[in-house]
């Protein structure tokens, strides 16, 4: 015990005194934000969700919300019910029972205020949310034009993009995007005022008709709502999964180059002549998780103060539009999250740290290592690109297999367990299997990483 | 011809026996049934040319290859060395260090790997330093120092914890002369200390200076094992060097008596003469004096380590 404690100190101290470390502990969290952000614009997909609205206008908009809805691909109505009592309770439970896909409430105040409410198994689907806003933003907008005596169709033929043509002059101070923005907003607001004026509409009536939607997601978990929301959620799974991916990838191959060096310069000959290789390799893989962990804890804090500092730091940056504020909103996530996080975080770096140190354990040269290793990164990397269809369709038959197969389990369970409802069966199934793999890796590994075929 | 077993009176119990152990690797056999036996407190070398399996019997004796049949014993306890790994140090024949870390740290957790608890180690990777001159290197990186120091500070590793058993494979190969007088020194003063050395080599002129038992391994199979001095008297023959003061007289017929002689380098005035077995060399002093030759030199000499080597292995290579 004391030889596997000496062995993970150090590889923890090591690393941790190496300046890589730090610079990975500074420039991860940007390098974390910038691949996070980018591929979300290009998140969309996922089945037809079958829903029911559950229509309380008295105006019609209930009807033609629906009939809107029905002539997209991403919803199939299912029926579209007065409220009564015990309804929204009773498709509340079909949904647990995925025999639904999710329930769309509105009522008159959708016209007057906004006001709309969508619950679901699956509420982090960008696509699924952001056609309801659509349809429920354009439809309400119609009603009250119409109620004001003015036909939306002539206000949608007033509507125009107003294609603003750059020139530099140099010489000039550079034009910002913010300038270009607000020059082209100002444009646009005229231009269409213009267009209604001439049209006979009173441009301050249409305004006046403008609604923002305030559509409010509710997760159906079993078969009771949860607090969630569905940016929080997909945001959840999504940097879950990021960060599984990395630091799995990263730390794994960290194992690696421990092991090949030992290898390369013989000194595990020393340390196998010691300890047994089995206690060589835990106190490696404690000692190179410890120090994730510990860049976790980094991240952690440097997060919470960049995030009280927030307020400050937004200060000097043009006004973000309201969408993308409410996604940089810190989720309160969930105490049971953060626990199978940090299980399926650990039994996957166990897995893969096995997968990766045997093949440092194959190969006698960085270059052989490097190759051998893209197996192992492949594997990892199915369930990582995987994460939207997940997130999009947590309940799938391929979602559970990828949540149950322990290669992919680490990344695609806690993905799910954040965008969907996983039962605990299912969540204890995968990590059994988990552990089977974890148990028969290190079974595999070969006793000694120098045995091999050399001669005397 | 058997080799003689190690005088029990050397040691009651040796402190290392391999008794008939084998390796074998995808295809060929490293080591083929090799027994030998190591005392307390004497130096003992495992001889042997290259490929012939020394690394592979001191991997098996160190636990990290398991052998395919046979068994290993250390300290009188069945099983390889890891059990007594606080007891034994053992220096790789490939030799590398955390090239990144710096010395003190790495001397202090190789102690550690060897059961040492960190005070004590560092207080001895300190000591060991400031005898070989390393003390202003040691909070340097092992990346910054020479090759030579390198090599120090991985014999001091070796030794740190104090061990009864040293295991060292070609411990000679690639040490510069100074490191390797400091390296012989060492294993004179441990010896001294009472401690085992073990230790393979291929150069035999080392050996035959150090050893005092060792065994001849050829082809994964032992060709010898012993004391030296009985090795020298039972395989070195007996080599006569003459020299002649003008005549030869009848030389040359005494010369062709096999019963006598088994092999002849004549060179006119000088001849170098082996033995046959089993023949008495003043029974050839008379047959040459009464023959008529003059001789300026008459001398019985034995061969040497190396002789006795490359004839064992010579034949050994040759039968297979």
């Amino acid at each position: 015990m004391r030889k596997i404690r000496a062995v993970i100190r150090r590889e923890f101290v090591e690393r941790v005194r190496s300046k890589w470390f730090w610079v990975s502990a500074i420039l991860g969290p940007l390098f974390f934000a910038a691949i996070i952000i980018i591929p979300l614009h290009f998140a969309a997909a996922g089945g037809t969700k079958a829903i029911v609205v559950v229509d309380g206008t008295t105006s019609g908009f209930g009807a033609r919300v629906a009939d809107s809805l029905a002539r997209g691909k991403t919803f199939m109505i299912v029926a579209r019910s007065a409220p009564r009592a015990g309804l929204l309770d009773s498709l509340t439970r079909e949904v647990g029972l995925n025999r639904l896909d999710g329930l769309l409430i509105l009522a008159d105040r959708t016209v007057e205020t906004g006001a709309a409410e969508y619950r679901a198994a699956n509420v982090s689907s960008f696509r699924d949310i952001d056609e309801l806003r659509g349809v429920l933003g354009r439809l309400a907008v119609n009603a009250r034009l119409e109620r004001a005596g003015v036909d939306p169709a002539t206000v949608g033929r007033a509507q125009l993009r107003i294609d603003l043509r750059t020139k530099k002059i140099s010489g000039s101070a550079t034009t910002s995007f913010r300038d270009i923005d607000e020059l082209r907003g100002v444009l646009g607001r005229l231009a269409v005022n213009a267009r209604l004026e001439r049209a006979g509409v009173d441009p301050v009536t249409v305004g006046r008709a403008q609604i923002r939607i305030d559509l409010e997601t509710k997760k159906i978990s079993g078969s009771a709502t949860t607090g969630e929301s569905s940016a929080q959620s997909f945001w959840l799974a999504y940097v879950m999964s990021i960060v599984l991916f990395i630091v799995i990838a990263v730390y794994g191959v960290n194992v690696m180059s421990s092991v090949l060096e030992e290898k390369t310069t013989r000194i595990v000959e020393v340390l196998v002549s010691s300890l047994r290789p089995f206690e060589l390799m835990l106190g490696k893989v404690v000692g190179v998780g410890a120090v994730s962990i510990f860049q976790f804890a980094i991240w952690g804090l440097g997060g919470r103060l960049v995030l009280s500092q927030r307020a400050a730091l937004i200060g000097n940056v043009a006004p973000a539009d309201v969408g993308q504020e409410a996604a940089f909103q810190l989720p309160p996530v969930p105490a049971t999250t953060v626990a199978v996080f940090l299980g399926y975080f650990l039994g996957g770096f166990f897995l893969y740290s096995a997968m990766f140190a045997a093949v440092g354990a194959m190969s006698s040269s960085e270059q052989e290592a490097r190759q051998a290793q893209q197996p192992v990164v492949f594997l990892l990397m199915i369930a990582y690109l995987s994460v939207f269809a997940l997130a999009n369709d947590p309940g799938s038959p391929y979602a559970v297999a990828l949540s149950l197969v322990p290669f992919t389990s680490p990344i695609a369970m806690p993905v799910r367990w954040a965008a969907g409802s996983v039962s605990v069966s299912e969540l204890v199934m995968s990590l059994a299997l988990l552990g089977v793999g974890i148990g028969s890796r290190s079974r595999h590994r070969s006793p000694c990483p120098c045995a091999g075929r050399r001669a005397v | 011809m058997t080799a003689p077993s190690p005088s029990p009176s050397l040691s009651p119990t040796p402190i290392l026996i391999l008794d008939r152990v084998s390796k074998r690797f995808a295809g060929h056999t490293a080591v083929d049934e090799l027994s030998l036996s190591v005392p307390s407190g004497v130096i003992y070398g495992l001889l042997g040319p290259n490929g012939a399996g020394k690394t592979t019997t001191l991997r098996m004796i160190m636990d990290i290859l398991e052998p395919d049949g046979g068994t290993v014993r250390v300290f009188g306890e069945p099983g390889g060395g890891r059990a007594h790994a606080e007891r034994i140090g053992y220096l790789p024949e490939e030799r590398g260090l955390y090239r990144k870390m710096r010395v003190l740290d790495v001397l202090v957790f190789l102690g550690e790997m060897k059961g040492t608890d960190r005070r004590r180690a560092r207080q001895r990777a300190e000591e060991w330093l400031a005898r070989l001159g390393l003390t202003e290197w040691r909070l340097r990186r092992i990346d910054e120092l020479s090759k030579g120091m390198q090599q120090k500070v991985q014999f001091i590793s070796t030794v740190l914890h104090d061990p009864d058993l040293l295991v060292l494979d070609e411990p000679f190969s690639g040490l510069d002369p100074v490191n390797t007088q400091v390296m012989k020194d060492t294993v004179l003063d441990l010896r001294r200390r009472g401690k085992t050395i073990l230790f393979s080599t291929h150069i035999m002129e080392q050996a035959e200076k150090l050893c005092e038992q060792l065994c001849i391994i050829a082809r994964g199979r032992k060709l010898v094992d012993g004391a030296l001095a009985d090795i020298k008297r039972t395989h070195g023959g007996h080599h006569l060097v003459l020299g002649f003061d003008g005549s030869l007289g009848g030389a040359a017929q005494v010369f062709a008596d096999q019963t006598l002689v088994s092999n002849v380098d004549n060179y006119g005035q000088y001849a170098e003469v082996e033995l046959a077995a089993g023949a008495d060399p003043q029974q050839i002093l008379q047959r040459l004096v009464a023959s008529g030759a003059r001789l300026s030199r008459f001398e019985l000499q034995e061969a040497s380590l190396n002789k006795i080597f490359i004839d064992l292995v010579g034949a050994e290579a040759v039968r297979a």
